[in-house]
This record gives structure tokens, sequence and C-alpha cells, in this order.
């Protein structure tokens, strides 16, 4: 049998269901093939998803169109802000979310989607042939389509490991998908072996809550996506406990029985999740670490416990559960578990995520050596995105590093690779200041707009958003008088109080003050949302900082914007160090920025490269 | 506005006339500053103009040739001033330059912008390419010589210290929910006050060289008939040094540069003295103090054959600073008392000159500044080092700023630091995160 369509995407996690929906809402007929329809945008480890950090990429997303800040919000049973009083910007909200509801939400809008064909299948083989790409299933089902979209998350010849158990399946014990990797390799990509893990569940009936510290959500803040009208409700609690010197002993006098310790897995971990037995490894001198217990589920009384992955052999981990305090009755249901798996090195990849190797051929989420929802969500819109573009014979989409968080993991793994999954942090961001989670909107609306994937209602509440702004920052340069009523809301918030009227904009400089409490006493900025205020307040309160990173922003453009043909061959000219022509043509950068970012190229070797380029640039325009 | 560039053009070392280039939309405005013609003229392109450059309160007679754009090597606006030759001077220029808003320029980087505005033809381009490597290659050696290997270490240092506070404050903003990552500022604050005075310490240690590169000055001083002439005619003369009469840039009057094992000597004219002849005593000893204040280290001369004055005992009693007490004419029989540390020489008969050579190395360069152990920057790394300490001094002052934007200020001097030592990339800073702290699921 063979079916027709213009797009297949394999893989329906995060990456997946994101590459789909951008492909079908921007009209292609697009098959959609997991391995099982009960794992869709499954949550395989943590029921929660972060706004900063991490969660700067849920904003980007949404504001490009997509679907994941939509349905978190939708399903978020606690939200919570961390890091009040370290300053405005570096606050950081967590949402639990409801791990069921989840997949059946986001399934939901999959399945409804026109032009998008959800099916139950694995993908054994892709066959490129001259002018079109067949998915082969292991029914063998034949699909054809013109673009692929790979995203295939931890599925790829995985391997689940506890104590001695070892076992050839995915994630919590679903089908993996066993012949794909070999497919890969024939067609010539580098694969890489990454190694990830996940904590044990208990039953929340076990639980000792009353002897735990008790995690309260907050009412009133600001939820994921533009889009998103309501605030969410509070409906679950978490919980902090602590591991103990018992804890760790019982790890210690164990440590021959860890497979990540004793050499048995070989994939390599990250650095940001390590097991229980590897932080006691590595920080011996901690005498305890803390510990998260988060409810997966409305609907179930399972509880997460975050902190505490390991793959020790069942017993052991009992022992080491019941250690805990609050938790010496636990019943277990799931046990921890480390899973090995097959991914690309990333720098086989162009900066749309198209395959270097082959036309047409994308990869998104995981299967790029990346870990995190978040981040499987950012490259599965981009992915579905640029294979749309593809069909259409337009140019693809790629975001700067400047342009958001999006932009600055894509160019890491591509550029840099990685040498473990890689996860997004605000520190590996040099515009940090620039890309805050409430402008993505503003950074990137547009740019959704442009590639046809945000609608008329989310472009409205842009639009008015910015009108908004643009508005209120004219109130900025008016002028306060100078009367007693100012003096006294300067004195009661601390301030030197001025000695002549003072622009609005200047008092929201000053540091005890905000525009909040200005429209409070003035009442300047009453039409205004939140959302409008709080992003003018800190425009404002950065200014300086922030047109300093603007300048930066411009000088790096003028590298970016000097492309490098895909066809230039660094050896074929004269003055390139050896060690930097095997670099270039191993990372083939896009651009003389991207080329600089790569490791061990000098500002002398992109010096020279810039006069190559322009030498190649004048001898092909002189034919 | 993009700052222009800055460069001496002419190999560094006794060249007749030396050049310094500046090439920039805004060059000719920048050298204005600091140059004004003798006749009262209008700058116009292509043409020499004679004048002065003015370094705080010295002035040195050089020409200057503006290019206007397009027509000039690069393509853009460009200056060449034409000084007296010598290391000093040229450097002095292009350093007051680079503090008011020029940037050294990167190696071949006056060719490539050159290239890049059509200037130079397609064949030219190889030497461009050349140049660059060539250039950044002596760099690279010049790096690795004692003195530029010692601050790489020295700076990777300072840089590893701010790199652990970095890590600090990044991981309580990527690991929020972690509640034991307290960013403490006090220590943070210790952190960059010994960043200041790090840095503080290297640049005092290069201003020195340039002071050692400028001369050490030396006050000859006693009465008209010690033999301080053929003293300083025999200093010279046996080592083929230069003598000049010229006026040098500071207010002093040179009498002669005499080179030491590679330290520049500048003998400061002692005329006042030896035109003093006819006149009071007094005067001549008020001239001497006026030498002295202007030395680095004094040379007073007596005659061996005759015994001790009263004016010579005033002069004794008055000496200051560093000086070396020189007994002249031993080749007479001695009738002066001993002194403590004299250097007995004769003139004449060319005796224990060398000693005094040696006496004088000692008391200046050996006993007071050692720099065979002191770390000293070049060009390149000295306005990294400026940066890095405006940077260091914006980050103590706004020790109050939310913890997101003291990481970014004090990103800001790791960041500049890293031009020295290479270590700029972010992930530096992440992998120290992940080796100290606890963190994840």
């Amino acid at each position: 049998m063979r079916e027709f369509y213009e797009a297949i995407v394999i893989g329906a996690g995060h990456a997946g269901c994101e590459s789909a929906l951008a492909l079908a809402r921007k009209g292609h007929k697009t098959l959609l093939l997991t391995l099982s329809l009960d794992a869709v945008a499954f949550l395989a480890c943590n029921p929660s998803i972060k706004k900063k950090k991490k969660g700067q990429l849920v904003s980007e997303v949404d504001a490009l169109g997509g679907q994941m800040g939509i349905i978190a919000d939708k399903t978020a049973i606690q939200i919570k802000m961390l890091n009040r009083g370290r300053g405005p910007a570096v606050q950081s909200l967590r949402a639990q979310a409801d791990k069921n509801l989840y997949h059946q939400e986001m399934k939901k809008v999959v399945e409804s989607c026109p032009n998008l064909f959800l099916k139950q299948a694995e993908a054994e083989e892709i066959k490129l042939l001259k002018s079109k790409k067949i998915v082969k299933t292991a029914v063998g089902d034949e699909y054809e389509a013109k673009v692929i979209v790979l995203a295939t998350g931890v599925y790829l010849d995985s391997r689940i490991i506890i104590g001695k158990y070892k076992e050839n399946v995915g994630p919590n014990g679903f089908k993996n998908a066993k012949k794909l990797s070999d497919s890969l390799r024939k067609l010539g990509y580098k694969l890489l072996r990454f190694k990830t893990g996940t904590p044990a569940r208990i039953n929340a009936r076990s639980i000792k809550f009353e002897e735990l510290e008790e995690q309260l959500g907050e009412e009133n803040i600001q939820p994921f996506s533009f889009v998103t009208k309501k605030s969410i409700k509070n409906k679950a609690k978490c919980y902090l406990t602590y591991t103990n010197v018992k804890t760790h002993e019982i790890i210690k006098q164990n440590l021959d029985k860890a497979p990540a310790i004793s050499g048995e897995i070989t994939g390599i971990g990250p650095r940001y999740c390590p097991s229980i037995e590897t932080k006691i490894v590595r920080f011996a001198d901690k005498d305890r670490h803390q510990l998260f217990l988060e409810p997966e589920s409305l609907s179930t009384k399972e509880f997460y416990i975050q902190g505490f992955s390991t793959s020790m052999p069942t017993y052991i981990q009992k022992d080491m559960i019941h250690s805990v305090k609050g938790l010496e009755d636990a019943e277990i249901m799931r046990d921890s578990y480390a899973i090995e798996y097959d991914c690309i090195d990333p720098q086989q990849l162009k900066l749309s995520l198209e395959s270097k190797l082959h036309d047409g051929l994308f990869f998104a989420g995981q299967i790029n050596g990346t870990s995190g929802y978040e981040e499987a969500a950012a490259q599965g819109i981009i992915a579905g995105i640029n294979a749309a573009l593809k069909l259409e014979n337009k140019s693809p989409l790629v975001l700067s590093r400047a342009d958001g968080y999006i932009g600055v993991l894509i160019d890491d793994i591509i550029t840099k690779g990685t040498n473990e999954p890689y996860r997004m942090m605000t520190s590996r961001a040099e515009y940090r200041l620039s890309l805050r989670q409430d402008n993505a909107d503003l950074r990137l609306t547009e740019k959704g707009r442009a590639v046809g994937l945000v609608d008329d209602s989310r472009y409205k509440i842009f639009k008015k958003k910015k009108a908004g702004l643009e508005k209120a920052s004219k109130i900025l340069n008016n002028k306060l008088s100078y009367d007693e009523k100012l003096l006294n809301f300067f004195i009661k918030n601390n301030e030197t109080p001025p000695k002549n009227s003072i622009s609005v904009k200047e008092a929201v400089k000053r540091s005890n003050i905000d525009i909040f409490k200005i429209n409070a006493e003035f009442g300047l900025f009453d039409e205004f949302s939140y959302d409008v205020l709080s992003e003018l307040n800190l425009i404002v309160k950065f200014e300086g900082y922030l047109k300093q990173q603007s300048e930066d922003i411009e000088k790096a453009k003028k590298t970016e914007n000097v492309e490098i043909p895909p066809n230039f061959d660094y050896s074929k000219h004269h003055g390139l160090k050896i060690e930097t022509i095997q670099k270039l043509t191993q990372v083939k950068p896009e651009n003389l920025g991207q080329a600089s970012r790569i490791s061990g190229v000098s500002p002398a070797d992109i010096a020279v490269l810039s006069v190559l380029l322009k030498k190649f640039k004048e001898k092909k325009d002189e034919r | 506005m993009e700052k222009p560039i800055v460069a001496i053009s002419t190999p560094l070392g006794k060249g007749a006339i030396s050049i310094v280039r500046l090439s920039g939309k805004n060059s000719i405005d920048l050298a204005l500053e600091f140059f004004k013609p003798i006749k009262k003229q209008i700058i116009e392109p292509r043409k020499m103009i004679l004048g002065n450059f003015y370094i705080e309160d010295e002035k040195e007679k050089c020409l200057m040739v503006y290019f206007k754009e397009p027509y000039s090597y690069t393509g853009e606006n460009m200056v060449e001033f034409h000084i007296h030759g010598g290391s000093v001077l040229t450097k002095l220029l292009q350093d007051k330059l680079i503090e008011k808003g020029a940037r050294l320029a990167e190696p071949g980087e006056f060719t490539k912008i050159a290239f890049e505005n059509g200037k130079i033809s397609l064949d030219e381009a190889e030497g461009i390419i050349d140049e660059i490597n060539s250039e950044s290659e002596a760099e690279l050696k010049n790096s690795l010589a004692t003195a530029g290997g010692k601050i790489k270490f020295l700076v990777k240092d300072i840089q590893e210290k701010l790199k652990n506070v970095l890590a600090q404050i990044e991981v309580t903003m990527d690991y929020p929910e972690e509640d034991e990552f307290e960013v403490v500022r006090e220590p943070v604050e210790k952190v960059l006050k010994e960043t200041k005075l790090k840095l503080e310490d290297i640049l005092e240690n290069t201003r020195q060289k340039k002071y050692i590169l400028k001369g050490i000055n030396v006050a000859i001083i006693g009465k008209t008939n010690v033999g301080k002439s053929s003293l300083l005619n025999t200093l010279a003369g046996e080592d083929k040094a230069i003598v000049t009469d010229i006026e040098g840039t500071t207010r002093d009057l040179v009498e002669a540069k005499i080179d030491i094992e590679g330290v520049r000597f500048n003998f400061i004219d002692t005329a006042g003295i030896r035109e003093s002849c006819d006149e009071v005593e007094k005067i001549g000893i008020e001239r001497s103090r006026e030498a002295m204040k202007n030395a680095d280290i004094t040379l007073f001369v007596l005659d061996g054959s005759k015994t001790i004055d009263e004016e010579d005992e005033k002069i004794l009693r008055d000496l200051k600073g560093p000086y070396i007490i020189v007994v002249n004419k031993s080749d007479k029989q001695r009738k002066l008392k001993k002194f403590e540390n004299e250097v007995e020489v004769s003139a004449k008969e060319l005796y224990n000159i060398k000693k005094l050579k040696r006496t004088l190395l000692e008391k200046t360069i050996g006993d007071n500044i050692d720099f065979k152990y002191k770390v000293i920057a070049n060009e390149r790394q000295e306005e990294i080092l400026k940066n890095a300490l405006l940077f260091t001094k914006e980050a103590i002052s706004k020790k109050h700023e939310s913890l997101e934007i003291w990481s970014l200020l004090i990103k800001n001097i790791w960041k500049e630091l890293g031009k020295i030592t290479g270590e700029t990339e972010n992930e530096d800073i992440i992998s120290l995160i992940f080796s100290k702290f606890c963190v994840g699921k």
C-alpha cells in the first residue's frame, strides 16, 4: 500500500506535534506518524513546564503561532513565581502540568487539525529517491512525500536500564524504533548515543504530607501564551523534602550496582540532570540534596520525585526512597530508570534544521541531541515552518541569536555540536536582557505572521499590545507637577524628592519606584494592561543596558549578514590554516558570524575569510 | 559612530621618522584635537601641514597629512602624522589617540578596509592575507614571549575568579528552584575590588615601563671646574651614543641621550651651574636644586684633588632622591675625604666609567623598579586592561543593581579580559556551574 502526502513527520512528541501543526496550518497535507497514539505529546519526565529559563522558549514558540503555551496554560494545575526579590528580570515561573490532560489536549488539537493525519505506525526506513521521499513502516506500508521531518525523540534504538535489567524499549515501556537508526546510518548520518533518566513515581496516599514543606501556587500570574485570557487556577500542591546522610550511605554502599557508575551505561548523560548516585559521587561534601514532590495529574495519585533519578536496582531504590523524611512508607508505582538512545550529530544540519546531506529532510527535537520538552517544541515549530517553506519554494526562516532563545539554541547545536544532551540556559544567551519572555511576541509575532502561522486573532492581540506600548510610552514624557503630592510620593517610597517637576520616565528610573506605583498614585496608565505596563517598566529601567545591547547586536549583524555560499571550498583558497579549513569544512557555516563562533577559529581567520569571500564573490560577478 | 582605527605604520625603533595613521569617518576631527598648524590655515586634503601636536603639557613639531575619502589608502577619511623617530613619542601619540576614542587596528586592518572599499585589486588580495597572517603570527609570538606569557597567566587568574563569581550568580538565575544557591553580595564585591587592584597594578607597571622607554633623567651637578662636561663626553663617547643638542619633549634641556644596556638615560643640562661661575654661589645651589627636582637620579661630581668647601657641603645636605657621588680626577693626587658609596673615576683616563654606568643602572632600575619580575602589557593588552578596569569600576559602583544587571556588568569584565586569554565562551561559565553546583532533576 502506498499513500501520498506533501509532508511526513515522524514522531508525535513535543517537536513532532509542533512541526506537523505548522505544516498543516500552512495548508500542507501532512502525515504524523507515532509509535503509539497513547504517547502523543507525552510528558515522559517532569510534569512541569518552566516559563523562565527554558520557558522563554515556550513564549517564543507561542509568539510564532505554536501550540505548546496554549496547552500548558489549559492543563496547568499549579503555578508559582520563583526568584522573587532578585529583581524583575530574574523572576521565573514554574507551572505543573496535568500530564494526562496535556497529552489528551494536544492529541485533540492534532487530530482535529485540517490537513493533518495522525497515524500509529513504526517508521522503519527512509528511502530517498531522485524526486520523492518514501517512509516505509514496520508493517510494510509506504508513504510518499516531498519533505520529511524526523522528530523521533528518545525512541531510536532506545534501551531502559534498571540495575542489571536492560530492555530495548522506549520511555515508560513504550515500544521503541528499532530499525530507523540503521536506515539513517545507511543514508550517511553520524549517530551519537546519549543517556538520560527519570525518577520513580510514588502513590500520594503513602506520602506523609504533614511532615513535608508545602509549596503552594500563586494566583494572578501571567499565563504562558499571549492568547490565553484567563489566569491559571491552582488546583494542586507540591512538596519539598531532602535526602539525608542515611540515603547517601545506602547509595555509597551500593555504587558497584549503579550502571552509570560501574560503566554498564556507555551513553553520555547530561551534566545538568545527574542521577542521584552521580550527585553523591561528585558532590561528596553535601550531606543533603533537595527533592521536590510534584503531582503528575489530577486524575492519578502518582507523584514525581524531582531530584531522585537513578538506575539502581529496584530493591536499593526502595531503600533509598524509604530513607527520606516523609517517604518512609512510600509505595513505588513506577521505578526510576536510565534510558539510552541514538541521536544524530546536529552539526550535520543547517540553521533551518534541514539536513546538509539531503534536501527536504528536516530534524527536530531530541534526535538532534537536545533535551527537554521546550527545546523540542522550539525546534519542532522551526523545522515545520521550514519544511513548509521548502514546499512553497521560499527561503527558510532562520532566527538569529538576537531574535530569541530559539536562535541561540539552534545556532549552538549546529555551530558547536554537543557532546551531551543540550539544555537551554539563560546564560547561553549573550543578549539575555533583550530576550525577555514578555517581549517574545514583540520579537517574533511579525515573523510568525510573515510565514503565515500567526492567525488573525493572535495578530490582533499583538497589534493591540504594540499600540498600547506606543501610546503608553508617550505618557513617559509627561511632567509630574511639583507639589506636595509629588513630594509625599517620593518620600513614601524612600526616594529623595526632586527639586522641580519631573518627567514620568525619570521617576520610573528611580530604584524604589516603578510604573505601577506611579499609576496607583497618579492614575496615568489606567487604560493599559498589565503586560504593556510591565514591559514598559522594564524598558525604562534597563534603558542604558538595552541600548548597549542593541548596539552590540547591530555590530554583530555586520558579520552575520555576510553569507558564505554552500559550495565554497575552503581548501581551494590561499591563506587559511589547515586546521581552520578542517573546522570550516566540517561545520559549513552559513555566514561569517556563525563561522566566528566555531571554537578554535580566530579573529585573524575571520579577517582572512572575509577577504576570500569578497574575492570569491567578485570573481563570480565577473563571469 | 564607528571608532576610527589607529596604528603606528613604521617599524618601531630608531628610524628618523615615524608615521602614525588614523582611518575612519571622524579621524580628522580626532586628529585636530591634538594637532595645531603653525600657521593658521585650512586643512586641505593631501597637503603636508607643519604644526605641533600637544599631549598634556608637551608639544612636538610634526607634519600632518589629511586624505579625504574616498581618495585615501583605505578609502575612508585618513590622517597621517609624520613625527620624529623613536618609539616613545610615537607610542605616546598612539596611546593618546586611543584614549580619545580611536581603536587600535587589527593586524592588516588598514589593508583589509582598503580591499573592502575596492582600493586594492583582486590580485593584491593574496598579499593582504599574508599580511594579516604574518602580523597576527608576530603578535602571537610576541604574546608568547616572557612578559606576554606572564600577563596571560595573570589575567587568566583574574578571569578565573570572576568566572567563579559569575557561575555563582548564574546558577541562581537558571536554577531558581534550588533554594541553596543564594548570592551573597559582599564576597562578589570583594572579588571585584581585588580585580580592580590587580588591573591597576599591571597598568601601573606598564606605565613605568613607558617611563623607562622615555628615558631616565639624570642631573649632573657640581661646581664648574670639577669636570662635568668631560665626564659627560666620556660617558657618551665610550658607547658612541647619540649626543644631541635638540630640544627635548620635557621642560628640561637634554644634554645627551646615552644608552646603557638598552636603557636610555637623559642627561639633563646643568648649564645653570656651569654658567654660574660669575655669579654668586647661592644661585648655583638654587640651580642644582632645580636640576635635582626634575631628575630621577643625580650625579654629584666632586674634584678629588681638592678638599671640600662650604658650597659642596650645602649641596651634599640638599641631595634628594637617588644620587651617586662621583669623585672625578682619580688621575691626580686625592685630597678629598672618602664618602660612603662614592664612585671614583677619571673622565680623562676613562677609569671606572663602566662602574659608574653599572651603578647608575643599579640605582635606578636595579633598586627601584625591578622589571625582571614584573608583568608588563603590550599595547593591545594595555587597551584591553584599561577597558576592563573601566568595566570593573562600573560593576563596583552598581553593586546594588538587580542580579541580572550585575551579572551582565561582571561578564563585561570577564569577556574583555578574554581577549587576552582567549576564554570568552559562555560555555566556560556553564561548565563551571555544572562542576561546582549540584543541579538537576
